[in-house]
């Protein structure tokens, strides 16, 4: 449905995003995961037009987001819709929760009264909130149900793909499942594909059917997430699960300091980014930057240099 | 653990913060303690009460709103709650009890470099000579693992990574070897490979300074991988605490049990996250009996009254009336 071709994003000398490709499949949920600097915000921005590329194309249904016409444009931002970190930040205080969640429809339609409120009444159905809630600001509602009012709006012009970015972090514990079986419930019963955006793994690993894993502006590893967690392939994502502590008094983290510290975006190493850091890198990682090669299990690939060597005839033909 | 004598000891601790609205009971009839070389995880959600269960340790309350209402507070023994704000301030405060607070930028001074903000306390607090008080600083730099210290004293925090600021806010924090380490969300601003470095980091200042340390924090990994101890907290009040592998293992509250299955896990792949339903209630008129009762798959008409502390084992207690059922 989506698909990122060589999509690269410079600010100035940072490159945020570099290079990279993948696909976002219908009906599935696409996990992008990485720390700090590695671009995944950046590459939501691009996905929902707040930002162009600057190399590189966006793909929707076979179609160059670049090339669209404003009316084909305005067909994708219907199409298109997402779900922020902070339901603080995201919603308008001034604005009554009817009128957050008719704001898209009516940016698009011109619906008469009654079914306009019918709608948003629906909208406010399907995320389990009352009709009651319509005429209330946000303030009057916890970060939960704050979060639900977005999915609401998010919702309300039948999108196909909605990002939702880092869509359960700002919340409590006992708030996060509520809203993630919400999304999990919402996205049968309305055919959608997820991009979601994440820094926690144990969610990623819940919550998507595919993991992509981005360090520094680059995709260093890609494929089904049940592959991606059971045969880790890239030594960052493999540093990267051992290193989340898990609620669990005898597993034991490893000796992390060997890890070293997240290179700046600004002047990223040479090569593979991530060889100062990796436990295993080899003459040639500071040198070049490896290719995507075939990982264990169909279509899952990883950028690194001694997959290749371990693989050689392997070789994935460009991008997933 | 519990031979050891405790170095902190709380109880019957309330600590109100009076808003327009009403006041807010943030703290309502904590008991715990703490002993010398252990780490109590205080664990809970957002307005739990568990920062401020620390803040009211330190008397750092909202000015003229939070105030320490009821309980007792004892450092080695000695009594915080009656102490002078002086005495406080000159004795306690980073001297006898430290704190590491979440975001290290706003624990750290923008305009004065490391240096000085490290070697400072020792200096003014201290009493060191200039010379004395710098090597202080490298050596308590070096010992959070910042690299080549005496070449960085110079910098300001900004020329530093988020895991490095954390790790200085630590250095200035264990610097003047406290008995007391409070520890509020330590590694919850850090990406997760710099949090892990953390971790290892706080849990080696564990075995060699001998101080204890309350984790405040929400995150249930990070807290079974650092804890002897857990206390849960809800609503203002502890409903559960025992040594970490029985709370890990064989949760006795409803509400800490919820908060297990709530949690994605590694390796937990598919299955339904079982939410909790509802919120917890407002602290300005909390309800009379079980603050998780309104929430509670258990709930049954004796929750009506806020239940006993009962013990389910050795140094686990909960505050459930059903905590000896088998369910």
């Amino acid at each position: 449905m989506l698909v990122l071709d060589q999509v690269s994003k410079h600010y100035g000398a940072v490159k945020a995003v570099d290079g990279v490709s993948l696909t976002v499949p219908e009906g599935q949920t696409l996990a992008l995961v990485g720390e700090s600097g590695c671009g995944k915000t950046t590459l939501a921005k691009l996905i929902l037009m707040l930002e162009k590329p600057t190399t590189g194309r966006i793909l929707f249904d076979g179609q160059d987001l670049a090339q669209m016409s404003r009316s084909q444009l305005k067909g994708y931002r219907r199409q298109v819709q997402a779900v922020f970190q902070d339901p603080y930040a995201s919603l308008n205080p001034r604005l009554r929760v009817a009128s957050i969640v008719a704001e898209p429809i009516l940016a698009h339609e011109r619906p008469d009264r009654a079914s306009l409120k019918k709608r948003v009444e629906e909208l406010l159905d399907h995320v389990g909130l009352p009709a009651s809630a319509a005429s209330l600001f946000p303030h009057e509602f916890s970060g939960g149900q704050r979060q639900r009012i977005a999915i609401a709006r998010a919702l309300a012009l039948r999108p196909r793909l909605m990002v939702l970015d880092e869509p359960v972090s700002a919340l409590d514990v006992s708030i996060r499942a509520q809203v993630l079986n919400l999304l999990a419930d919402i996205q049968q019963e309305f055919s959608l594909t997820y991009l979601v955006i994440a820094h926690d793994l144990a969610l990623v690993e819940h919550f998507s059917t595919q993991t992509a894993v981005a360090y520094l502006g680059r995709i260093v590893e890609h494929g089904a997430t049940e592959d991606v967690f059971g045969a880790p392939s890239h030594p960052y994502t493999r540093a990267l699960l051992e290193a989340v502590p898990q609620p669990d008094p005898d597993h034991v983290l490893p000796d992390a300091a060997l890890l070293g510290e997240i290179a700046s975006a600004l002047d990223p190493p040479s090569g593979c980014h991530f060889h100062p850091r990796c436990p295993v890198a080899v003459p040639i990682c500071p040198r070049e930057r490896p290719a995507e090669v075939n990982a264990p299990g169909a279509g899952h690939t990883a950028a690194c240099h001694l997959l290749a060597a371990a693989r050689p005839l392997e070789h994935a033909a460009s991008s997933p | 653990m519990t031979a050891l004598a405790p170095v902190l000891a709380i109880e019957g601790l309330k600590t109100y913060i009076h808003l327009k609205r009403g006041v807010v009971r943030a703290v309502d009839g904590v008991d715990l303690t703490v002993g010398a070389g252990e780490t109590l995880g205080l664990v809970g959600e957002s307005g739990s009460g568990k920062s401020m269960t620390g803040l009211s340790i330190l008397r750092l309350l909202p000015k003229g709103a939070g105030k320490i209402v009821a309980g007792s507070i004892r450092l080695d023994g000695e009594e915080l709650t009656t102490l002078p704000e002086k005495v406080l301030a000159r004795d306690v405060r980073g001297r006898r009890v430290a704190m590491i607070a979440q975001d290290p930028m706003t624990s750290l001074n923008p305009v004065f470099s490391i240096g000085d903000q490290v070697s400072g306390p020792f200096r003014y607090h201290g009493g060191l000579p200039r010379q004395e008080a710098r090597a202080a600083a490298i050596d308590v730099l070096q010992r959070v693992r910042i690299p080549s210290p005496e070449k960085r004293l110079g910098d300001y925090p900004h020329q530093f990574s988020g895991g490095q600021r954390q790790r200085i806010v630590t250095a200035m924090a264990i610097g003047r070897g406290p008995r007391l380490l409070i520890a509020d969300e330590p590694t919850t601003a850090l990406d997760v490979t710099i949090q892990a470095q953390m971790i290892a980091l706080l849990r080696r200042l564990q075995q060699e300074s001998g101080a204890g340390i309350i984790l405040i924090t929400h995150d249930l990994g990070v807290a079974a991988s650092l804890c002897n101890r857990i206390a849960v907290m809800y609503a203002g009040r502890i409903v559960e605490t025992g040594p970490v592998r029985e709370v890990f293992r064989n949760p006795a509250h409803p509400y800490t049990r919820a908060l297990l299955a709530a949690i994605p896990k590694l390796g937990s792949r598919g299955r339904r996250l079982v939410a909790i339903p509802g919120q917890p209630p407002s602290l300005i008129d909390p309800p009379a009996g079980c603050r998780f009762a309104a929430r509670c798959p258990l709930k049954v008409s004796a929750c009506d009254a806020y239940p006993q502390t009962t013990a389910v084992g050795p140094n686990h207690s909960v505050a459930c009336w059903r905590a000896g059922e088998a369910v």
